[in-house]
């Protein structure tokens, strides 16, 4: 499993909690000036972390059924914003 | 012509005079653009808060009042951290092997350091946000999001003055944006250097520009030229995001071997590989890439064992300034790159090029 990050407020959702979601997420690349995407889908258990004041809150997405090749945990955190929830409408 | 085609609302929105945005890591490039009427953006995502706070007061030191922007790699998913010794293990032996196979056949000498890819403790939310919290108390003019979404900052930025732009790949994450209230959105197409998203540049703009409204959509990926700049406003964008036109500019602090080479490609020098870092990335072509296409190459890692893998092969061709082995990120435009120009000569080509388009087409002037 991911580790929780530090310096982070944990707490739990029960509002997306057990919801089905796709996360457009990836980040930078390790050691380069570039950065790249990678998709997930999966379950957001509810817990959470808040990272800072404006608070910049991240998801558990757990029981991934789509993640990139090679991928090597069984769960990701996805900044909020990058979650699209399949009970939505987002296209 | 009755209006002039240069005069966007991304020129209103920041007050600037041409619609050019350049997207560089080199500060004096920022400077030169700024000064000539365009805007610049510093990509900051491998810096320490301290050195990017350095940085927005040496560049306000150089353009006055002119807006600039400050970038940095959001990310938007985050898998738990491994220490570098446990990653480097589990590269398989297959792969060591053909890095070695390549690195003989090319004669790649030993690095001369220690590899910086491996004293860099990577990107995580934790120093991601220490980034984010500099730009702000520095109240910068404007933060670009490379990659996650700056929703969680945007009241904060708004409060201090500032602008935030968010880079986007495709059409929801523009939704979703927008509907946050990011001051201009960039859409990028897969022309890009670098790692890019799936969907073309004429495709994701005017996709875009159809729910962005008011919001300036700034078009990304493979503007290199003039007639680009007026294609991408007639696509319905309000300005153009360029990278790769300003890697051999004057200014660039880019090894000159790099510009030379970039200077000689063409749109076919370039390619989309995953063997440098283990997402598709177009790159230069050189010898690293070439020999992990081949048919007897093993399957590229996922990232970031493959990138662990590749470190050494730059390191070494950029420590010893081997030109045969020595490659750099760049879009499909670089055939457009044809010399070693100042900034702002490339600001004032593009806006005539664009221009002349312009004429050509409607056979007037504009204003």
């Amino acid at each position: 499993m991911a580790d929780t990050p530090r310096n982070a407020t944990p707490g739990f959702d029960a509002a997306v909690a057990g919801r089905r979601a796709e996360c457009d997420g990836g980040g930078p690349v390790l050691g380069t000036r570039y950065a790249s995407r990678q998709e997930f889908a999966g379950t957001i258990t509810g817990e959470y972390v808040d990272h800072g004041d404006p608070a910049w809150r991240w998801y558990l997405m757990t029981d991934l059924t789509l993640k990139p090749d090679g991928y090597p945990d069984d769960t990701v955190w996805c900044e909020k914003n990058s979650i699209f929830f399949a009970d939505e409408d987002d296209t | 012509m009755s209006k002039n085609p240069m005069q966007t609302k991304f020129c209103d929105l920041m007050g600037i005079e041409f619609p050019i945005i350049a997207f560089t890591h080199c500060k004096d490039v920022v400077a030169s653009v700024v000064n000539a009427g365009g805007f610049a953006v510093l990509g900051e995502a491998m810096h320490t808060p301290d050195e990017i706070s350095a940085d927005i007061k040496w560049i306000r030191s150089r353009v006055g009042d002119k807006p600039f922007g400050i970038d940095l790699v959001l990310p938007a998913s985050a898998p738990g951290a491994d220490t570098l010794e446990k990653l480097l293990a589990g590269i398989p032996e297959e792969h060591k092997k053909f890095a070695q196979h390549i690195k003989e056949k090319y004669n790649v000498p030993e690095p001369k350091g220690a590899q910086a890819l491996h004293q860099w403790g990577g990107l995580n939310q934790d120093i991601a946000r220490g980034q984010i919290d500099v730009i702000l108390d520095e109240k910068a003019p404007a933060f670009v999001s490379g990659l996650g979404s700056p929703e969680f900052m945007l009241k904060a930025a708004h409060e201090r003055g500032m602008k935030v732009f968010g880079l986007i790949g495709k059409t929801r994450q523009a939704k979703r944006e927008l509907e946050a209230g990011v001051d201009a959105i960039i859409a990028q197409g897969y022309d890009a250097a670098g790692h890019t998203g799936p969907i073309g540049t004429f495709s994701i703009v005017p996709e875009v520009a159809a729910i962005a409204g008011d919001v300036p959509v700034i078009a990304a990926g493979g503007v290199t030229h003039g007639r680009h700049l007026a294609a991408a406003l007639c696509l319905g964008a309000a300005g153009v995001w360029t990278g790769t036109i300003w890697l051999a500019c004057r200014e660039s602090d880019n090894d000159m071997i790099i510009k030379e080479k970039l200077i000689e490609a063409t749109s076919d020098d370039t390619v989309y590989s995953r063997s440098v870092s283990g997402f598709p990335m177009r790159v230069l072509k050189c010898p690293w890439t070439a020999e992990w296409a081949k048919p007897e190459a093993p399957k590229t890692l996922n990232s970031p064992y493959q990138m662990l893998l590749s470190s050494d092969y730059i390191q070494a061709a950029n420590d010893h300034r081997r030109a045969d082995l020595m490659f750099e990120a760049a879009g499909q435009g670089v055939a457009f790159v044809k010399s070693m120009k100042p900034a702002r000569q490339i600001v004032f080509d593009m806006v005539e090029e664009a221009l002349a388009a312009f004429e050509e087409i409607t056979g007037e002037l504009p204003e």
